[in-house]
């Protein structure tokens, strides 16, 4: 009577086997997969089109796929692909993941192949936009958008507080963020909407808060990583400024409250130029701007994008020379459509004007192309997920009335520490 | 208690001819159930114990993902458990989201069925109205609840009409664990509700009569007639809620992400953000093995319980 | 004067049921009519009962921005074959374990059992490396699959064993008279009388099908294979901006039919709920 038992073993037995022993690799036409976090059609057409193009010219290639991900827990389900054997040949990476993807080995060194390939013009890339990218001399992804940050203002919700607008503030020689804050509050006070936005922090975000602390010269950590910025008394002053802003002056909005800049909530927002976008039927009128001096004086904070290729990727010598193909100066035009690319000859207001229509080529020249190589760039580490929670969890009692910054501050450094020395 | 019954083997079976002689009913019968019980085994054993094998398998590793290294370490993910700082406020955080969660489930459960059983017109209403929330996507309620929880968010809305101002309910740290649990117990508390109810109408309307007559109060009618009566179901629901308690994601996920600080982050959150987040599966699968531990630990202890308790365990 | 009273008492009992329904019923009011109203009037403060300004706009976007009827669709079929699948096998083992002695049926059911205590978290990645051996990452298969034979339908089957073994022994005497075998006797006499149990277990299969999110989140990376749970968290901007009218128009359309259903068939669902065997 145990028979019935042992066959249902064997029967569920093979399959398992048979597939543990299969999987081998076959020879014909390879087909490729990319992951991206846009789902824009506009994005993705673009990128078939330059699929397209490169299929007809190569015959080991049969088929070029572009997966879009979810941006919300992007690099969490990439690395879930990844863990499954499942990973894609190529990947957009987000800025705060490069050090993990960059140091792990997770990436095909990439300046052989682009050196390499006829065209390619490698010496064109900024070193400050590939910096992220490289460990020593190695390129392990390419930075397709390079994007600083910048300031839209509504200048309608500006007028009805009374107060000048951006332009004229930076005509005064004004444009620092005491006056921006000033003016935030009195929009909040006399319009109800909220003053200033930076966009995507939502008491979550904190790496957003980068383009604000930059300009008091600090910084989250030290140059090499190892050691703590938070308890540095110009981070202590910049959140406390922060810190004043939203409880004080309540020239931004409280953590709980939304305001969306780009439905007419909010007098300034702090984001990515790309964003302009979201303005195409804004029924007020605004302008965008750099953002505004600090303490430490003026400042730039660029926000990117890579592309690499994966080590364990079923197909990773082919899907870097699409890669190669995909970025040479061609069709480097053809992507900054979207993304400000990181080629020197490429960074003019003609050819990021093309993709913005909306944007005059004074604003470009004055907030992208000016401050593109002065940038710094977001916060990352290795282990950064790790980190990110640990400061958003250490940074979450700041985010109260009565708070003492320092001890925040103090405890936060405790709590990263041995984050950092790892 | 009528299991026995079907061994009786029936006498047609027996007396056909061409039969080998151990091929005997009882044998027929014996794989009839396991041809039966067949696919759930399978499922079982392919969808549940090997993964859970893998699970603690993995657990003696370390498995760096983005390089795709697997190397065997032995205990070290287990000694990091034992020493990992953050694990005591998780836990607590657990504890105080299970608890929370089946004493609110259960007594909200208990009182909305007593209200239910009452003779009143209009108690299909109240019912529907009470399940309803069982139907609506998990995703779909919290999403809302989201909204409704912020600082200038529909409660706070309806508050302010009664001249009340709430909290930032999602930014204090009690408020937060007091918001998730609620919106947890609104969502789930109706099929408990429906339980109850059922277990209420099935105690014996005679049993009442003859406590009233021996001159007992409400009270006690309910703390020695109802409460045993109905305290199988209490039993069965209290296991799948703690059991329930101790899985909720999406929730956590959508409202808090674990916040604020880690007040909110319960064990299954930690390991989602070990596992997925912060790419340590190694780690993560040793979290699982946790998990796993404290709910068998608990479901064992209740049952146990039940002897003690549960008065007409037949 | 003791109807009076209980006039009273009624009274009281109806305010207090009235008060309890508020937070049951407000969520999906709110829902609904904020649906409808444009996106800046939905953090309106105090919030407006009923929109100013009703307009469907953000339905029509729905469908612009996600293929939302495809993945309508694979939520729907998804979840109704997994309760099929569901009814079968946990009804089939149930039996089994009720009424066929066959040997170790109490060790292999409790070895069943432990599947109820596994949240799905606990085996996702194991899982995940097993369906990619068999190249169905990206497929339904793991969202079919798991829920029918796995876990899920532990309790589905725990249920049907408490119905089964209530059942009347003389019941099956009387099939075995008229020459039933087993099979018969299961689909022939124990399955007609389980109604309200299997009515409980398809609630319980198609719910959890249709509420599951980790799972999908993790198996499906393809928007047109998408379900209803994973998309409706994906309706931000390319930048992960949400898009908050859009959100919930697409929550009101995976919510409001299934509500539905259940208002205009609950006094079945509920009904078949109270009968199982659940109540011990």
């Amino acid at each position: 009577m145990r028979h019935p038992r042992l066959l249902l073993a064997a029967a569920l037995a093979a399959p398992l086997v048979l597939a543990a022993c299969g999987g081998g690799s076959d020879d014909g036409p390879v087909t490729l997969r990319m992951t991206t976090w846009s789902a824009n059609e506009d994005h993705l057409a673009m990128l078939n089109e330059i699929a397209d193009a490169y299929i007809a010219d190569h015959p080991d290639v049969e088929a070029i796929e572009f997966d879009p991900l979810p941006f919300d827990g992007y690099t969490s389900t990439l690395t879930t692909q990844i863990a499954g054997d499942n990973a894609p040949d190529l990947a957009w990476i987000l800025e705060n993941a490069a050090p993990d993807f960059v140091t792990s080995g997770a990436l095909v060194p990439l300046s052989e192949t682009l050196s390499g390939t006829d065209g390619y013009e490698y010496d064109d890339l900024v070193p400050a936009a590939t910096e992220l990218w490289r460990e020593g001399d190695e390129l392990y992804a390419y930075p397709f958008s390079t994007s600083p940050f910048a300031m839209f203002a509504n200048d309608d919700l500006l007028a009805e507080a009374g107060q000048p607008t951006a332009a004229e503030l930076i005509e005064s020689g004004e444009w620092n963020w005491d006056r921006v804050v000033e003016a935030g509050a009195a929009v909040h006070a006399q319009t109800g909407a909220d003053g200033i936005v930076i966009r995507d922090f939502d008491y979550t975000g904190w790496d957003n808060l980068s383009t604000l602390w930059t300009g008091w010269g600090a910084s989250a950590w030290s140059a090499d990583g190892t050691e703590c910025g938070f308890d540095d008394p110009e981070m202590t002053e910049a959140l406390t400024f922060m810190h004043d802003a939203v409880f004080e002056q309540e020239a931004m909005p409280g953590p709980g409250t939304t305001a969306d800049f780009f439905a007419g909530e909010a007098a300034f927002t702090v984001t990515q130029i790309s964003r302009a976008g979201l303005l195409a039927e804004a029924p007020f009128a605004w302008d965008l701007v750099p953002l505004p001096a600090g303490p430490s004086g003026e400042y730039a904070v660029i926000g990117q994008g890579g592309l690499g290729v994966l080590t364990v990727a079923p197909h990773p010598e082919e899907a870097a020379d699409f890669l190669a193909y995909m970025t040479n100066p061609e069709n480097s035009v053809k992507l900054a459509q979207f993304f400000p690319p990181p080629r020197a000859s490429q960074l003019t207001a003609e050819v990021l004007g093309q993709a913005n229509p909306l944007l005059s080529a004074e604003q470009l020249q004055a907030v992208v192309i000016d401050r593109i190589d002065s940038g710094v760039v977001k916060p990352s580490h290795t282990g950064q997920a790790q980190l990110d929670q640990a400061v958003r969890a250490a940074l979450d009692p700041l985010w109260t009335p009565g708070a003492d910054v320092e001890a925040v501050l103090a405890d936060l450094c405790a709590a990263i520490d041995p984050l950092l020395a790892r | 208690m009528t299991e026995a019954d079907t061994e009786t083997a029936p006498g047609r079976e027996a007396s056909r001819p061409a039969r080998p002689s151990w091929w005997t009913a009882r044998r027929r019968d014996n794989l009839a159930g396991f041809l039966f019980a067949g696919p759930q085994l399978a499922g079982t054993l392919v969808f549940v114990l090997l993964p859970l094998g893998l699970m603690f398998w993995y657990s003696f590793h370390e498995w760096n993902v983005l390089a795709g290294g697997f190397r065997f370490t032995g205990a070290e993910n287990y000694e990091r458990l034992v020493q990992d700082p953050a694990l005591p406020g998780v836990l607590g955080a657990t504890a105080a989201f299970s608890v929370g969660l089946v004493a609110l489930n259960l007594s909200l459960a208990l009182v909305l069925a007593i209200l239910l059983d009452q003779k009143l017109r209009g108690t299909i209403l109240f019912r529907t109205i009470f399940f309803s929330p069982v139907a609506v996507t998990l995703v779909a309620w919290t999403i809302v609840w989201r909204f409704l929880l912020q600082d200038d968010g529909g409660i706070n809305g309806l508050l302010s009409v009664v001249g009340a101002e709430g909290p930032n309910w999602l930014r204090g740290e009690t408020t937060a664990m007091a918001a998730v649990i609620v919106v947890q117990v609104l969502k789930n508390v109706g099929l408990n509700m429906v339980l109850f109810l059922a277990a209420l109408q099935g105690v014996p309307k005679e049993l009442y009569e003859a406590s009233t007559i021996d001159g007992a109060g409400a009270w006690t009618r309910f703390r020695r007639i109802t409460m045993p009566m109905i305290s199988p179901t209490i039993l069965l629901t209290s296991i799948i809620t703690v059991v329930g308690s101790l899985q909720v994601f999406a929730q956590i996920d959508v409202l808090t992400k674990g916040g604020p600080g880690t007040s909110t982050t319960v064990l299954v959150y930690y390991l989602y953000q070990n596992a997925f987040q912060f790419h340590d599966f190694g780690y993560g699968a040793t979290l699982s093995v946790l998990l796993f531990a404290i709910v068998l630990v608990l479901t064992v202890i209740q049952w146990q319980m039940r002897r003690k308790w549960v008065v007409h365990e037949d | 004067m003791r109807t009076e009273r209980s006039r009273r008492a009624k009274l009281a009992l109806y305010g207090l049921l009235c008060v309890l329904a508020v937070p049951f019923v407000f969520p999906t009011w709110w829902m609904v009519t904020s649906s409808l109203k444009p996106a800046n009037e939905i953090f309106a403060f105090p919030p407006t009962l009923w929109p100013a300004d009703a307009t469907l706009h953000a339905y029509g976007r729905v469908f612009d921005f996600a293929p939302f009827g495809v993945q309508y669709f694979n939520s729907m079929y998804i979840a109704l074959v997994v309760t099929v699948g569901t009814l079968a096998v946990s009804s089939m083992a149930g039996y089994a374990f009720a009424r066929i002695k066959f040997p170790g049926h109490n060790l292999l059911f409790l070895v069943v059992l432990v599947g109820l205590l596994i949240p799905s978290e606990v085996t996702i990645v194991p899982l995940f490396q097993m369906f990619n051996r068999f190249g169905m990452v990206d497929t339904h298969w793991p969202l079919l699959l798991v829920p029918i034979f796995g876990a899920p339908s532990v309790l589905a089957t725990l249920i049907m064993r408490q119905f089964f073994i209530a059942l009347p022994a003389e019941i099956e005497e009387a099939g075995r008279m008229d020459g039933l075998g087993r099979f018969g006797l299961y689909w022939r006499m124990a399955l007609p009388l389980s109604r309200p149990a299997l009515g409980a277990v398809a609630i319980f299969s198609f719910l959890h099908s249709w509420n599951l999110y980790l799972e999908p989140v993790v198996f499906l990376s393809t928007p047109e294979k998408f379900t209803l749970p994973q998309a409706l968290t994906q309706f931000t901007d390319a930048y992960g901006g949400p898009m908050w009218d859009v959100q919930l128009s697409a929550a009101t359309m995976t919510a409001l039919p299934v509500l539905i259903v259940f208002i205009v068939a609950q006094r079945q669902f509920v009904e078949g709920l109270a009968h199982t065997g659940l109540k011990g």
